[in-house]
């Protein structure tokens, strides 16, 4: 009876737990470009050359991302940390959110990839 | 016997009275809210469906609102997200610079009662999941409160402050703490994923502390 008991209470506990897991929202992966729009954009900008609309309300310029010259100083892991970890993380604006809690980090690889592509340049090594 | 008369008329009153009452939820229906909210979770989890997004989530609306804010709302609607919903899809070119111009409002212009009732009906769409009681009314110092929020995490790249600007992909914080509930505020600054998987703030891990400071600022922030 007393092990009765403790089956049920234990499977309460179990439904109960996945309960508060499920109403915690899945996030789907995403292409780095619907990523971009959605979050880079509002202050990258649509032409991602750092003209987005919360640009004009910023104390520092957002990243132009089509820049080669600008972007080519960057190391790829300097973008994947700045994107996952923020701005501050590598020494720059607390204006650049981190993005780690709603990207995967295979999807701030991909994201440092599109950006790779959108200046058209590589990486410092 | 003129007692018992008078209790009768009484009675009949307070359930006729009952019956023309308005039905928030037919108010609801009727003006087509739905067609602009998502009026039932769950919320959507990728970002296809976060463009298609015309109005902001309603499924919480309880937990979210303070009441008198919302009856005063559904008759005058103003502007609390200055770029629209979705920022994304209101976007124009004036040379280089993106800017969103006329984002579009609510089109609620409900009579008192009918707010009203459309407020009671709103305010019983709660999540259960939020946790209530948390948020605790203290005497902060709004210039560190500032520095938090304007230097520390800058909020204000997507946030308006009042009388201080701010971005605008985000909804404005001027009378925000008339607008919204504080436990909710406390919640979503704490992880606004758990409301809105593809939202566009970014989660922080901010303390008790932190977030206290944060929504007693926003109670009074105007």
């Amino acid at each position: 009876m007393v092990m009765k008991n403790i089956g049920l209470i234990f499977s309460a506990a179990l439904i109960g737990g996945a309960m508060l897991i499920s109403a915690a929202p899945a996030s789907a992966k995403e292409k780095a470009a619907d990523n971009y729009k959605l979050y880079c954009v509002q202050c990258h900008g649509t032409k991602g050359i750092g003209r987005g609309i919360n640009a004009p309300a910023l104390s520092v310029q957002p990243r132009n991302h089509v820049s080669a010259t600008d972007m080519g100083q960057l190391t790829d892991d300097s973008v994947f940390k700045a994107i996952k970890e923020g701005g501050v993380a590598v020494g720059k604006s607390t204006q650049m959110p981190p993005f780690g809690a709603i990207l995967s980090d295979d999807e701030v690889k991909e994201m440092v990839a599109h950006l790779r592509g959108m200046c058209k340049c590589e990486g410092k090594k | 016997m003129t007692k018992i008369l008078a209790l009768a008329i009484s009675a009949l009153f307070v359930t006729a009275g009952a019956g023309f009452a308005a039905d928030g939820k037919a108010l609801v229906d009727s003006n087509k809210c739905g067609s602009c909210h998502k009026m039932t979770g769950p919320a959507v989890k990728t970002i296809a469906e976060v463009l298609a997004r015309k109005a902001p989530d309603l499924f919480y609306a309880g937990s979210k609102f303070n009441k008198d804010w919302l009856v005063k709302f559904l008759q005058a609607p103003t502007t609390l997200r200055p770029a629209g919903t979705v920022y994304v899809n209101l976007i124009t070119l004036e040379g280089d610079q993106d800017v969103v111009k006329n984002p579009p409002k609510c089109a609620s212009k409900l009579s008192a009662g009918d707010a009203a009732a459309v407020a009671d009906y709103l305010m019983t769409l709660t999540d259960a999941s939020m946790k209530t009681g948390v948020f605790k009314k203290q005497d902060i110092k709004k210039a560190k409160a500032r520095v938090v929020m304007m230097k520390d995490e800058a909020c204000n790249a997507c946030h308006v402050f009042p009388g201080k600007g701010g971005g605008v992909s985000c909804p404005t914080f001027e009378g925000i703490g008339e607008r919204l509930n504080p436990d909710w505020m406390y919640s979503f600054i704490q992880n606004p994923q758990h409301w809105d998987p593809k939202v566009w703030m970014a989660k922080r891990d901010f303390d008790d502390a932190t977030l206290q400071l944060m929504v007693n600022f926003l109670l009074d922030a105007d």
